[in-house]
């Protein structure tokens, strides 16, 4: 299969389909689950379809190391080429990856000011002309609503999409009765789309609990598909 | 003779430029009672610290090349490998570290911990290296050891933990307080041999009290007895010494010791932590590779009775011939014994087996496992294995990367000529990265490494170590040619110049290698005989003529097949010679159909420095046709990762150093062969052309 019929065939279609046509820039978007659900092969997925359209991504982690992220943007890679038996596959990885920047911040609690100078450095001094940023991992325990406000204020300056990946407390029901991640609920306003992971059966759903302004949400049928971790058609 | 290899310690003292390393050795070595007298390293007598052999370390007050001494602590013997500081020298200093069991990383107290300790650091860290910390120049202005300990943990992340406090600093400082013995010590009478023990200062003993809690704290992590019987209130000498060698080897702990070498203040205590919290031999796990299993990598028993496996890992030139320094991993060496050297596998006799002191020598029957020795007259290059026969394993990958950048150097007279030859000669057997040959073209000599630092370490080398003044041209980048598709060839090579003539025929195609295929193979189809089979040889070896040099700018062609799947040949004309030249041709006319490209070297570049930085250190990669990979901060530090073409990295230092006050600083390796731009491509094509059109009209 070429490059332009596998993003056309992407399961990440019906990701953006689902969720009226993407999150566009400017917007902030999460991905919120328990830990160890699949929330960085989501959020990797995801990039990685960014990454086949020719767009700038920017990884930014907190926790681990550098090749490990890494060599999970490579697992994905070899399961996507793998599966739609993608033509050139050495060439189209050697493309993308020049459009992928991972940022990783080992200091705890270090300020969002911080964060994102160092990733406006990256834009402008780097000349890395990002279309999504992804923060991987990223503490919501500690944020503020003003932090909130300053990612949105990022996201709309340099027109970025930007997600992140949420790990949910464990000790408290994580979800209300409508699905709803209860520990987002103060930042509702600034996020504008936001997507849970849980098991169902035995296997993971991926569903939309927010989405832009529309009341009326749309039935995913998604899951991340448990041998290759890729988000897939129910 | 049996001897107890827990006995032994093999130690680097690793630091920055001028924090005191050498002077640190000096000491060490006295108080072994090796010396007699102490010298200083910019020695006003004129004699030089004993380690620095070379010249131009006494002229510039640092050391270069790593000599290894053995002396005796107590019932230890310490072989101690000193190695360069300077960041300049990694290959010396990696080598260096391969050998260590263990090392004292070597601070300034006024300095702290600058750039250059993180890139040694880092590289102890890679090869896990156990390390102990000692802050030095505790009798400077400014001295502030506690402060060093700070930048331990922020800037190398290390969980530094101070194991004395100083009494008194700058001009006032007579000593150190011990935290596990709660006693004061000072360093009295003449060189600070004698050890004064006292009850700790009064103005000392609340700050002590604290400094013991926050020790016992962080090092009963490694120790559950340790931790029980704080609790019980029954925390015994024993008890922490054993936890933080526990966290010490564990690489999860730094114990920080204090003092002032210059002032022979706290030379003794620090030896007496290298034997309780540094490593024996048979604590370090060593593995090597199994050449006749794939490289596998096979465990080394640190036993005397196995069969021996040596690295030699330092050559020297002496008086009396090449000196080869070995380190010893499994099994032991007799004098008269028989070893082979894996690498030119050849075997030899064990002739003069040797201890080493910096500036005399003791000649030794057998030397055992974990031991460092030296062997006389042995010809073999640095980083060869030596084995007993019947094992082929080797202690480094075979594998020697291919160099990138090329110079072309000039003797300047004839005495440079023939010392430049001499320096050439050990350089090479030195460091299988660096190489030398003679252009049959321009008849320059020209020297290949792996960036250009790495030449000018070398050039300057030259010029110091073996007087011979070289001018030196632009560096080269070593471009490599290759082709993108397929191409046929159908070529007749036909000469008839009276007498018998030539003639051959070859039909057949290139293609393009994939990654990882090589980068040349030939693969023969022909069929009912077409070719005589005794010509197949010819055609390859006209093909491997032809990708020597390609035709777009002169370089080496590489990752291409050569399919040879018809041809013709005549009964009378045919010849070696003529089927030779006929793949030569047959190459020519397929190569320009088969879109060939330049392929440049691409440099994995890390670049450390101060956050403050980071923007202009992204601008300065951006510039340079640079492909930022990562970047990770910590704390205010931070480490961009990115891979440069080769040829943008000249120069790349002084303007790092002017971007960032100094305070950032790089190291590079080569990581892959990239296709140039093509514009670049077409300047490089167009430089070639007018080269050739200047040559054939001289």
């Amino acid at each position: 299969m070429v490059k332009s019929e596998l993003i056309k065939r992407s399961p990440l279609r019906v990701f953006e389909k689902s969720i009226n046509g993407g999150l566009g820039k400017g917007n902030l978007g999460v991905l919120a689950s328990r830990k160890g659900v699949g929330k960085t092969a989501c959020l990797v997925h995801i990039a990685t379809d960014q990454l086949f359209n020719d767009k700038h991504v920017i990884h930014v982690s907190f926790s681990s190391r550098v090749d490990h992220i890494v060599s999970w943007y490579e697992d994905i890679f070899t399961e996507i080429s793998k599966m739609r038996d993608l033509e050139n596959a050495v060439s189209v990885h050697d493309e993308i990856v020049k459009n992928r920047v991972i940022m990783n911040f080992n200091q705890q609690g270090i300020s969002t000011d911080q964060i994102l100078r160092s990733i406006s450095a990256m834009i402008t001094d780097g000349n890395f002309a990002a279309d999504q940023v992804l923060f991987d991992g990223y503490d919501f325990n500690e944020v503020t609503l003003e932090d909130v406000a300053k990612f949105k204020a990022f996201a709309q300056d340099h027109q970025l999409e930007i997600w992140f990946s949420v790990s949910l407390k464990p000790e408290e029901p994580c979800f209300d009765d409508t699905g709803f991640p209860v520990q987002l609920k103060p930042f509702t306003e600034n996020l504008d789309v936001i997507i849970t992971l849980a098991y169902s059966g035995d296997h993971v759903k991926l569903r939309a609990v927010k989405d832009h302004e529309n009341t009326e949400l749309n039935t995913m049928h998604l899951m991340l598909d448990p041998k290759t971790m890729l988000i897939a058609r129910e | 003779m049996s001897i107890d290899i827990t006995k032994l310690r093999n130690i680097g003292i690793s630091a920055h430029i001028d924090s005191g390393k050498t002077t640190l050795t000096e000491r060490i070595l006295f108080y072994c009672k090796r010396i007699h007298a102490i010298h200083e390293v910019r020695g006003k007598d004129g004699v030089g610290a004993t380690m620095d052999s070379m010249e131009l370390e006494r002229e510039r007050g640092i050391t270069i090349a790593s000599a290894a001494t053995n002396v005796k602590w107590k019932d230890t013997q310490i072989n101690i490998i000193d190695t360069p500081g300077h960041v300049d020298f990694t290959i010396e200093v990696e080598r260096a570290l391969r050998v260590l069991d263990g090392a004292i990383l070597v601070l300034c107290s006024v300095g702290g911990v600058q750039s250059q300790s993180i890139t040694v650091d880092r590289q102890m860290k890679r090869y896990n290296v156990p390390r102990i910390a000692f802050v030095n120049k505790c009798d400077r202005t400014g001295a502030n050891p506690f402060k060093v300990r700070d930048q331990l943990e922020t800037k190398l992340g290390h969980n530094a933990v101070m194991m004395q406090i100083p009494i008194g600093l700058e001009d006032k400082h007579e000593g150190v307080v011990d935290l596990i013995t709660m006693k004061a010590y000072y360093f009295e009478g003449e060189d600070g041999t004698e050890i004064v023990e006292r009850e700790i200062p009064a103005e000392l003993l609340e700050q002590a009290e604290e400094r013991r809690e926050i020790m016992l704290d962080a090092v009963s992590m490694f120790s559950e007895e340790l931790m029980e019987a704080m609790l019980e209130e029954q925390v015994t000498e024993e008890l922490i010494h054993d936890a933080v060698r526990q966290g010490t080897l564990s690489l999860e702990l730094t114990p920080v010791f204090l003092g002032s070498a210059y002032k022979n203040k706290g030379i003794q205590p620090l030896l007496n932590a290298v034997l309780k919290y540094l490593p024996n031999p048979t604590e370090v796990q060593n593995r090597a590779l199994d050449l006749d299993n794939n490289e596998e990598e096979v465990l080394l028993k640190a036993d005397d009775s196995a069969a021996p496996v040596a690295l030699a890992f330092k050559l020297e030139d002496g008086q009396y011939g090449q000196l080869t320094y070995i380190r010893i991993y499994q099994g032991m060496i007799k004098k008269g014994s028989e070893l082979y050297n894996v690498r030119n596998r050849k075997k030899f006799k064990v002739g003069r087996l040797i201890k080493m002191h910096a500036d005399h020598m003791e000649d030794i029957t057998e030397a055992h496992c974990g031991d460092i020795a030296a062997l006389f007259g042995i010809d073999c290059a640095s980083g060869d294995t030596f084995c007993q026969a019947d094992l082929n394993y080797s202690m480094t990958s075979m594998y020697v990367p291919n160099p990138v950048i090329t110079l072309a150097i000039r003797p300047k007279d004839k005495k440079a000529a023939d010392n430049m030859a001499k320096a050439l000669n050990r350089f090479t057997k030195e460091d299988p990265t660096f190489r030398t040959y003679v252009d049959p073209e321009s008849n320059e000599t020209i020297i290949q490494g792996m960036g250009e630092l790495h030449l000018d370490v070398y050039i300057e080398r030259m010029k110091r170590e073996y007087k011979a003044e070289v001018e030196t041209g632009a560096p080269q980048v070593a471009y490599r040619e290759a082709i993108s598709q397929r191409a046929d060839f159908n070529y007749t090579h036909k000469k008839q110049t009276g007498g018998s003539g030539q003639y051959g025929k070859v039909i057949g195609y290139m293609e393009p290698l994939e990654e990882g295929e090589g980068n040349y193979i030939f693969e023969n189809k022909v069929k009912g005989g077409n070719i005589p089979t005794e010509y197949i040889p010819a055609c390859d070896k006209g093909f491997q003529t032809a990708i020597e040099k390609g035709t777009m700018i002169g370089f080496p062609i590489v990752g291409i097949k050569m399919v040879l799947e018809d041809g013709a040949s005549h009964a009378v004309d045919s010849s070696d010679m003529a089927f030779q030249a006929a793949a030569l041709g047959a190459f020519r006319e397929a190569y320009n159909k088969a879109k060939p490209v330049i392929l440049e070297p691409i440099m994995k570049v890390s670049v450390e420095g101060p956050t403050e930085f980071q923007g202009n250190i992204f601008g300065s990669i951006n510039q340079r046709r640079g492909i930022i990979v990562a970047s990770v901060e910590d704390g205010n530090f931070c480490r961009v990762e990115a891979e440069v073409p080769l040829s943008e990295m000249f120069g790349y230092s002084t303007i790092l150093r002017s971007l960032t006050q100094g305070k950032a600083e790089y190291t590079m390796e080569f990581e892959k062969y990239g296709r140039l731009p093509a514009s670049l491509a077409e300047e490089l094509k167009k430089e070639f052309e007018e080269k050739k059109k200047k040559e054939a009209g001289k």
